[in-house]
């Protein structure tokens, strides 16, 4: 038989089943057997008494005649008498002979013997002594057996009711849960053999299995997420890490072909040094992107100001925008603390405000603000008054390595919008395009961090979330 | 000053042996953990410069515990491959004082070293703070070169008071980002040089010695040396 959970189970009750009814029925067994015992020996005690009354009334004679009389009146076997002499001869009784096993002494004894209908039966005797002559009277258990048959009948149905009832409920019970096990398990090596679109079947209830089940499809999502990133990043590794390799590659082909002078390949050298540096960046970009898609900065997440946040980098970019005559503002009411990554959304703003103040034009205007929108959530957005996003081309933008017609000349990978984007899924909300009209307004959420009063002390005056990272500040050194 | 490479790419070794024994200083290499592990632990040195995967059952983590719970106070500069904010993190907690990621320039390197070689002497900064004919301090928040005050945004002073603390070492953009702005991610524009012209704007341009000055392929500098 093939070892199966439910089966071992179903046997195991099945065990515990019979270990509790022969500790129900055992004593149930003793007591009656030592009951039964007391009572036929209070009724032999009583039988040789009346036989001993007749004895010392009318002596030996009568007696023997009595016994003549009583063996002759009943069922043989049913009680059994014995009468016989200082010798041991019978005299009278329907025992053949004195049975070897019971000595000649007063008391209770145990014997076996053959009636005409049962060979080997058991019999309580009590032995007494009169006079000259030796009294054996008896009664075998016959009247007591049906009662045990039925006992042990009944014992043995119970049994046989216990063990098929538990043998049955293990097989459907197995069967059961074969069958849910058999479409995981089908589910299971089709995920294996590579399809991931796979889910296990679940239904409405709760079970052991459906909460499993549930448990796992999730686990699914996340690794075919996890393996859709990693697919994702292979591609555009092999698609947009090529381009700048393979001028790298012919700058320096070239400049070991031509062998130019030493100012020219010095130039060259810089050339490609510059060359390597932006395969560099493309490379960390990838990752970080791999990294957040994967989930993993999450445990990252503080509580922070993003008031503060979003002041801290507009100051940042303030001599930037200053250079190209941009009106650079930041507006936001007072404090907003959100749960957060502090160098994720650092970086997703600082991509943000970089992109507006790429496009803006000349004396155009970029503002940052922060708005609390309901109790939970907060929003954060940068909207700038340059050409703004077709809305053919708003999906299109934040597809990695995506550059848009306006962005041709401009310094940069195609990757800040797809890390914003990134960033917001990470915090939970979606990027979202907005017409300005001119412009550009680009849109998220962050969570509102829950214990709102205790902003204070939950963030130290200075954003440093990233203390531990961070070499020490200024004001740590000596 | 002298210091300890741990790293077992030969290329990567000998181009940085190479180039701090240009910049003036002794170098030791140990290609492997166990030799790492025995000359950190037994020789004195300034630095030690550490690569994060060797080759072996010891790795660059592992040796700085062991040299951080022997009580060994070396600055160490973490070297690896790995990017993440998370290895960063562990990289520092395992004991590292500072942590680059490669590839890496080797001005960058070298700015760094000499920051941590700085930092472990625990060098007293006189107050005010002075280079040349400019004047800081940093209790009053006042500012003046030769007798002109100057006035400074509070982030121009903090970026002033950074590369001023750093005098005549070299300060790399990425060591401002971190240090100034608190920014761990490479904003990938020019900002920082915009801020840093801007501030040369007020403390040099009336000035015939400039005293910030750009060192190619690697950052900035502070110096009234020539």
């Amino acid at each position: 038989m093939m070892r199966s959970s439910a089966l071992s189970l179903a046997l195991g009750y099945v065990a515990l089943g019979l270990t509790a009814l022969v500790l129900f029925a055992a004593p149930l067994w003793y007591a009656w057997q030592v009951t039964i015992q007391d009572g036929r020996a209070e009724i032999l005690q009583a039988d040789a008494q009346r036989l001993t009354d007749i004895y010392r009334r009318d002596g030996g004679e009568a007696l023997k005649s009595y016994i003549d009389t009583r063996v002759g009146m009943q069922i043989a076997g049913e009680r059994i008498l014995l009468l016989t002499d200082a010798a041991m001869h019978p005299i009278s009784g329907n025992l053949p002979a004195w049975p070897d096993t019971v000595p000649p002494k007063p008391g209770n004894y145990t014997i076996r013997f053959d009636t005409g209908k049962h060979a080997n039966q058991e019999a309580l005797v009590h032995v007494t002594i009169l006079g000259n002559f030796k009294l054996l009277v008896g009664r075998d258990n016959a009247l007591f057996r049906p009662l045990q048959t039925r006992f042990w009948y009944g014992l043995t149905a119970a049994i046989a009711v216990l063990c098929i009832a538990g043998l049955l409920v293990g097989l459907i019970t197995r069967r059961a849960l074969m069958s849910r096990i058999h479409s995981i398990r089908q589910t299971v090596s089709a995920i294996i053999h590579g399809d991931l679109k796979h889910r296990l079947p679940t239904h409405l209830s709760d079970d052991e299995l459906n909460t499993l089940s549930r448990t796992i499809n999730g686990m699914l999502d996340q690794i075919e997420l996890l393996v859709h990133g990693v697919r994702n990043v292979s591609n555009s590794i092999a698609h947009d890490l090529r381009t700048p390799l393979a001028e790298l590659r012919s700058r320096l082909e070239e400049l070991s072909l031509i062998r130019p002078s030493a100012e020219e390949a010095y130039a060259e050298i810089d050339g490609a040094v510059a060359d390597v540096d932006r395969v560099i960046r493309i490379f960390d970009a990838l990752l970080r992107l791999a990294e957040i898609d994967a989930g993993m900065r999450r445990s990252g997440f503080v509580p922070l100001d993003v008031a503060d946040l979003a002041a801290n980098a507009v100051e940042f970019y303030e001599p930037a925008a200053e250079l190209k005559n941009i009106e650079l503002t930041v507006r936001s009411a007072g404090p907003l603390p959100v749960s957060g990554d502090p160098v994720l959304l650092a970086q997703a703003l600082s991509n943000l405000i970089d992109n507006a103040l790429k496009y803006a034009p000349e004396g155009g205007s970029v503002e940052v603000a922060v708005e609390r929108r309901g109790d939970l959530r907060a929003e954060i957005s940068v909207t700038d008054n340059g050409p703004g996003i077709d809305d053919a081309e708003k999906t299109k933008v934040m597809q990695r390595f995506y550059r848009g017609d306006a962005s041709r000349g401009t310094p940069g990978v195609g990757l800040g919008l797809s890390l914003v984007q990134a960033v917001a899924k990470l915090h939970g909300s979606a990027l979202e395009l907005r017409d300005n009209a001119p412009g550009l307004k680009v849109v998220m959420m962050l969570p509102m961090e829950r214990s709102g009063p205790s902003l204070r002390e939950a963030i130290p005056p200075e954003p440093k979330a990233g203390a531990p990272v961070a070499p020490p500040t200024l004001a740590s050194l000596p | 000053m002298k210091i300890l490479l741990v790293e077992d790419n030969e290329r990567v070794g000998q181009f940085v042996i190479k180039g701090l024994q240009e910049a003036g200083h002794t170098t030791d290499h140990a290609a492997n953990g166990r030799d790492g592990m025995f000359l950190a632990a037994s020789e004195p040195y300034d630095v030690i410069i550490m690569d994060r995967m060797l080759p072996g059952e010891i790795d660059g983590l592992a040796i700085i515990e062991v040299l951080r719970k022997a009580g060994k106070r070396t600055p160490i500069l973490i070297l690896s491959a790995l990017s993440e904010v998370d290895d960063r993190i562990r990289g520092l907690r395992s004991g590292g004082d500072d942590y680059l990621t490669k590839p890496f320039a080797f001005g960058e390197l070298l700015a760094r070293i000499d920051a941590l070689h700085r930092r472990a002497q625990g060098v007293d900064h006189e107050i005010p703070l002075v280079v040349g004919d400019l004047h800081m301090d940093p209790l009053t928040r006042k500012v003046s070169r030769g007798d002109r005050p100057i006035a400074l945004q509070p982030r121009e002073f903090k970026l002033l008071e950074y590369l001023m603390r750093h005098a005549g070492q070299v300060v790399t953009r990425t060591m401002l980002l971190e240090n100034v702005w608190d920014y761990h991610f490479d904003p990938q524009t020019n900002v920082v040089d915009v801020h840093i012209s801007k501030l040369r704007q007020k403390i040099d341009a009336e000035f015939e010695r400039p005293l910030l000055r750009t060192v190619r392929n690697a950052g900035y500098t502070v110096t009234a040396d020539d």
